[in-house]
């Protein structure tokens, strides 16, 4: 009863005690070096535990959701555009351009449900996941209205298709650029996880102490006895070494690859996304323009803003050089022929106009661009797998082999100390 | 019997066609003052301050003298006309050509062909209801001519030519619906286009019907589908438009306002205005303004309304 109730003060001054006996240093010595390897292992697990979950949710939620969202923001930009244009082709809508209309809308709902399971359900990205889902219900069945009235060849379809198209640019579209913001930034955060660099620097702490320690009482019982060294204790400090150094070859490894998964991989593919809607855009503006019959207006307007957006030079896209220089001529080219329709149009050639925009030349030019995008877009997802998935490696094993080795140290510095301990008794 | 007295009092100073009358404890004033409200709202108001069916006369008939703004029109060679293009039998398009036409769209094109002699050197401009007379006043089109009412507000910023058409304002609601006038769409949603004088006009309406605007009249049809609004009201000529595409409509209830229709001219080409009224004058004397009403209305047609000159 006395010895549970007995104030820490007393405690405490049994352990000054301590320092006074020599098998009282060498207790202490045990304690700490105990206290420290035990501290170190644990902390080496978790480190690696919890950058290994961090590389894991970056490679299998937060990098896809990311993937997800640019799919959902550019189908639905592809799939105004296409109901518009083959709106403008007149009669009966194309079958190709109801087929990609169709493959749009399937690849954002597809996107959509799998995003949905990625993120949690109050978050804001749930939210505008949720205002995405509903929204396209609606805006599939003003499209499929305007089709149906289109057939009948009432007008009041035209009516249902610029219904549709307002909900998409202004409610969808919108929804579609939060989800990507906030997907981006979850994938920010997904980095720093896997970074775990609170962790890391604890570990590095503690390693460095016990290293540290090791060294101290080594010195310190070569003085008091005459054996210069203790063999048990200097396994322990090669095995404290040998942990340092695996666990810094994992982490260095991790990060080098880590960096490089940003650089190689998700920078030029979110710099590509941005450019592949902002490319749609432009395309969508040019078909509104002439659906709307209103000549250059505000859409038209907005295609200039952008167009000085437009750019496949910037730092990120170097890693697809080769294929931006094409997708800079493929752009221009698409310019041109753009420019060559508003002229067209403003000069009171709209069925021209109309026809040069809808007909292959045009199309072609534009799928051509969107699909070189596409291509290295899907070139630097490939790169980013490789490298996240190269990042993860070691980590599992470092979660075991790290407490493991430092049970082993503790037991060799017990071996090195009882030894030592034994003589005074 | 004082309350009575005063009731009665209430009515004879209402009779009288004085207004003050703020104390109404019975309810025979008020059972009076609805249909009284309801008479002066099927008249024209606010009372015009011009004349705004009369144009000017055309002196100078059909002739495009230099320099005139018809000249310029032939230099560039073709003629901008600003019209709808979801106003079915007006202008409207069609979805199977993409071709805009109707009855404003032929409207233009005597004015082209009278330019040109080609009906055809015609551009089409798409202007919404709401920017009609900003486009006509920008110079964006030479003339809109888009069910357009001519009145003294919009005289302020263009001139009109004469009235080609008499439209006047009616409801259009679900086949199974008991409304047969306006006012029985109190405080429940109607629909008409943003910038038109539809709009103004239900707020108008004594009973309050809630009216909500629309890009056009195309739009209020599929919120008048999707179950957004109740009711459409506007020109007896858009409804029937409209109507003909949905047979769960009707079009119900009198003309409660007189919509005259004219083309739009820019203020800075008086002689163009005239040109557009010689035209006109021209087709209501040789049948053509009766071959285009009867191919895009009824047949036979009725006499078309008669030119007015300042």
């Amino acid at each position: 009863m006395t010895a549970v109730q007995a104030p820490p003060r007393v405690a405490l001054r049994r352990l000054a005690g301590m320092r006074h006996s020599s098998p009282g240093r060498l207790q202490l010595m045990l304690a700490v070096l105990l206290v420290l390897a035990c501290l170190a292992g644990l902390v080496t697990g978790l480190t690696a535990w919890s950058a290994g979950t961090g590389t894991a949710d970056l490679r299998d939620r937060a990098q896809p959701l990311l993937a997800e969202a640019e799919t959902i923001q550019s189908s639905l930009a592809d799939a105004d555009t296409t109901a518009a244009l083959a709106f403008l082709a007149g009669g009966l809508e194309p079958p190709a351009l109801t087929a990609r209309y169709d493959k749009d809308l399937a690849d954002a709902a597809t996107a959509l449900t799998s995003a949905a399971r990625r993120v949690p359900q109050d978050g804001p990205a749930g939210e505008a996941i949720r205002a995405v889902a509903t929204g396209l219900n609606d805006y599939a069945a003003l499209v499929a209205t305007a089709r149906a009235l289109n057939r009948q060849g009432k007008p009041v379809g035209a009516s249902y298709l610029s219904t549709a198209s307002k909900l998409n640019r202004e409610t969808l579209q919108p929804q579609a650029e939060i989800l990507f913001r906030e997907a981006g930034r979850e994938a920010e955060a997904g980095y720093t996880n896997a970074r775990s660099t609170w962790w890391l620097t604890l570990l590095g702490v503690l390693v460095a102490a016990l290293v540290a320690a090791l060294l101290v009482i080594q010195i310190r019982l070569s003085r008091s006895t005459r054996r210069t060294f203790n063999l048990p204790l200097l396994t322990a400090s090669a095995l404290t070494l040998l942990l340092l150094a695996g666990t810094a070859a994992v982490f260095l490894h991790q990060r080098a690859k880590l960096t490089d998964a940003v650089r190689l991989g998700s920078a030029p593919v979110e710099t590509l996304a941005e450019m592949r809607v902002l490319v749609l855009r432009e395309r969508a503006d040019e078909a509104l323009t002439l659906v709307a019959r209103a000549g250059s207006g505000t859409l038209e307007t907005e295609f200039k803003t952008i167009r000085g957006q437009v750019t496949f030079d910037g730092p990120e896209l170097r890693p697809v050089g080769d294929r931006m220089s094409t997708a800079t001529a493929q752009h221009d080219g698409y310019v041109t022929l753009h420019e060559k329709i508003r002229s067209l149009d403003d000069n009171g050639d709209y069925e021209g106009a109309v026809e040069l925009a809808v007909g292959d030349e045009t199309s072609t030019a534009f799928d051509q661009l969107t699909k070189t995008l596409d291509d290295a877009s899907a070139d630097r997802r490939a790169a980013f797998d490789g490298q996240i998935g190269s990042a993860g490696r070691g980590l599992g094993s470092l979660t075991v082999l790290g407490p493991l080795l430092a049970l082993v140290i503790c037991l060799f510095a017990v071996i090195g100390l009882r030894a030592r301990l034994e003589e005074y008794r | 019997m004082k309350h009575n007295r005063l009731a009665l009092a209430c009515s004879a100073i209402l009779l009288a066609g004085l207004t003050a009358c703020t104390d109404t404890p019975a309810s025979a004033p008020q059972a009076e003052a609805t249909p009284s409200a309801a008479a002066t709202s099927a008249t024209p108001q606010p009372p015009e301050t011009c004349d705004a069916r009369a144009s000017f006369r055309p002196a100078k008939g059909t002739q495009m003298p230099a320099g005139s703004y018809m000249q310029e029109i032939r230099k560039r060679g073709r003629l901008i006309l600003g019209t709808t293009q979801d106003t079915l039998l007006f202008s409207s398009r069609d979805p199977f050509t993409g071709k805009i036409e109707g009855f404003d769209v032929d409207m233009g094109r005597e004015i082209a062909k009278a330019i040109f002699g080609d009906p055809d050197k015609l551009e089409i401009r798409v202007v919404p209801r709401s920017n009609r007379v900003n486009a006509v006043v920008d110079e964006e089109v030479d003339l809109a001519i888009s069910t357009m009412t001519t009145n003294c507000a919009r005289w302020e910023q263009v001139d009109f030519s004469t009235v080609y058409f008499e439209a006047g304002q009616r409801v259009l609601v679900g086949k199974d619906s008991t409304v047969t006038k306006i006012e029985d769409l109190g405080k429940r949603p109607v629909c008409a286009a943003t910038g038109s004088t539809s709009l103004e006009n239900i707020g108008k309406v004594s009973t309050g019907p809630v009216p909500v605007a629309r890009a056009d009249f195309g739009e209020c049809l599929v919120a008048f589908q999707l179950g957004e609004v109740d009711a459409i009201s506007t020109d007896d000529t858009i409804l029937a438009g409209l109507a003909t595409q949905d047979p769960y409509a009707k079009v119900v209830g009198p003309k409660f306002t007189s919509e005259p229709y004219a083309a739009a001219v820019s203020k800075k080409h008086p002689e163009f205005t005239e040109f557009v009224n010689a035209v006109l004058e021209k087709t209501r004397s040789d049948g053509t303004w009766a071959k285009i009403y009867a191919k895009w209305l009824t047949a036979p047609a009725p006499q078309p309304p008669a030119a007015k000159y300042r």
